[in-house]
């Protein structure tokens, strides 16, 4: 028999809040969380802007050890996966400590801690390298010091789908708790690019916006988008079977009602440009509810050129000529792209916007592109009566994965 | 330069929150110390730097006890001022 799995706990570090009660706030005030660039000194780069997260102290949240023997992808996700089982109000112990298990995705890892110790060796050899770089790089550290901290037993590793890496996380946990191979997952994503190397990367790559007035640079949708904004951080959501989450009374936040995953099969960074695969994956997402129930669509809307346009396309394909009536929004407009993270926080939108009733905007949105005439909720948020929400996240790869999250209807 | 204090600080370093009272000769580093073998790596790269001597692998995975280090340091120190 198949299960239903729902959400009872989320936790996030973003670039607009240490948790998601402040994330959210700010997200439906239209605030950006771009700035200039503090991790690094990017002078002599010719992108000098990012969503990083502020004022971030590891020691404030994880003890010393923890603080100082994770890179900062891991730090973001032990502190949001800690918020998320505290949260969902879940207590690991004897009995139930193989019943739940960890899969936290990140898209580069513990990219500042491999460049560091790669000048180390460069400028002092090889036995001055620290015997921590090979656990503070490994991907899967973010899952693994989640494990260790809460003394979770149950299955436990990454996921790397590049940008959509969080949205796949979510979308393999609950497959496992549907199917009943496991009674809980603590899923999500995080990453924390904001480094030199990482910044030189994605802009030969010309993926990033050049646009240096940092809160205008995200503009998704809008006819002068140039390219997207790194972000970092992480969220962790508490998925659970329903009966499993009713018989430890939690209270339930929402139902993931399906996920899909397609590739593109056609450019390593490039998406396919009619969004044909990307429309497959919503249909997939959607195939075991009603698609007329979709009331809001957390785009991908990344601010490139391509991915905006073919998104949109992706959208129309799936939805005909309803598609026009369904409000979409980027929550990448003010949070910067958190790579990793990005469709694990976009998530946790869509379970807040069926709960509070309330879309936050898409901002920056003030130029039009005929290209791209779907209804972004431009600007300001609006009020919403959504019964099933759609995360789309896409991904260099060709990934296109998106989850469908319902009102848990209390039955 | 005082071996012991030396081997202390280092330990402290690798080590946030280690209680120094803790540190003496006899401690033990895994059960009294919570000191792993990575953090002993770590404890043996900052003591090389310290003493500017190199600490053979073979005489490090022997060590027990915090007096230990002290004791492969001094006869390395020996060695090299003989």
């Amino acid at each position: 028999m198949l299960n239903r799995v729902v959400v009872t706990g989320y936790g996030a570090v973003t670039p607009l809040g240490l948790n998601v009660d402040d994330t959210w706030r700010n997200l439906v005030a239209g605030v950006s969380g771009v700035g200039y660039i503090s991790l690094f000194d990017a002078t002599d780069f010719k992108v000098k802007i990012a969503a990083e997260v502020k004022d971030f102290d590891p020691a404030a949240h994880l003890d010393p050890t923890a603080a100082r023997r994770n890179d900062r992808f891991a730090q973001f996700a032990l502190v949001a996966g800690i918020q998320a089982i505290d949260a969902a109000g879940l207590k690991v112990d004897d009995a139930n400590r193989y019943d739940i298990g960890v899969l936290i995705g990140s898209g580069v890892g513990g990219l500042d801690s491999l460049t560091q110790q790669l000048d180390v060796l460069k400028t002092r050899g090889p036995t001055r390298v620290s015997p921590f770089l090979v656990p503070m790089m490994i991907a899967d550290s973010a899952s693994s010091q989640v494990s260790i901290k809460m003394g979770i037993m149950g299955a436990n590793f990454g996921l790397i789908s590049a940008c959509a890496t969080g949205t796949d996380a979510l979308g393999i946990a609950y497959k496992m708790i549907k199917w009943g191979e496991i009674k809980a997952m603590v899923a999500g994503g995080a990453d924390a690019a904001v480094t030199p190397v990482g910044f030189a990367g994605f802009t030969q790559a010309g993926a990033l916006s050049r646009n240096n007035e940092p809160q205008k640079a995200s503009r998704p949708f809008d006819m002068e988008r140039d390219g997207f904004v790194v972000g970092e951080g992480a969220a962790v959501l508490v998925l659970e079977n329903l009966d499993y989450a009713r018989s430890r009374g939690a209270s339930i936040i929402a139902e993931i009602v399906g996920y899909g995953a397609t590739s593109d099969a056609f450019h390593i960074t490039q998406p396919l440009e009619n969004g044909e695969a990307a429309a497959k994956a919503i249909e997939l997402a959607l195939a075991g509810v009603d698609c007329k129930k979709v009331g809001y669509i957390n785009a991908h809307g990344t601010s490139t050129p391509l991915n905006d346009a073919s998104e949109t396309k992706a959208i129309k394909k799936a939805f005909g000529d309803r598609a026009y009536k369904i409000p979409i929004s980027s929550a990448k407009s003010m949070l910067g792209h958190m790579m990793g993270a990005a469709g694990a926080i976009e998530a946790v939108v869509c379970c807040k916007v069926i709960n509070e009733g309330i879309i936050p905007p898409t901002v920056n949105l003030e130029h039009p592109d005929p290209e791209c005439d779907l209804d972004y909720v431009p600007n300001v948020a609006r009020d919403g009566d959504v019964r099933i929400a759609i995360s789309n996240s896409f991904g260099f790869g060709g990934h296109n994965s998106v989850i469908a999250i319902g009102r848990y209807d209390g039955q | 330069m005082n071996v012991f204090e030396e081997v202390k600080k280092a330990l402290c370093k690798a080590s946030a929150g280690l209680d120094e009272s803790k540190v003496v000769s006899g401690a033990l580093l895994k059960d009294d110390l919570d000191i792993d073998s990575l953090d002993l790596v770590e404890v043996a790269m900052t003591l090389e730097d310290t003493f500017n001597l190199t600490l053979p692998e073979d005489e490090m995975e022997n060590i027990r006890t915090v007096g230990d280090i002290v004791s492969v340091i001094e006869a390395r120190l020996k060695v090299q001022s003989a």
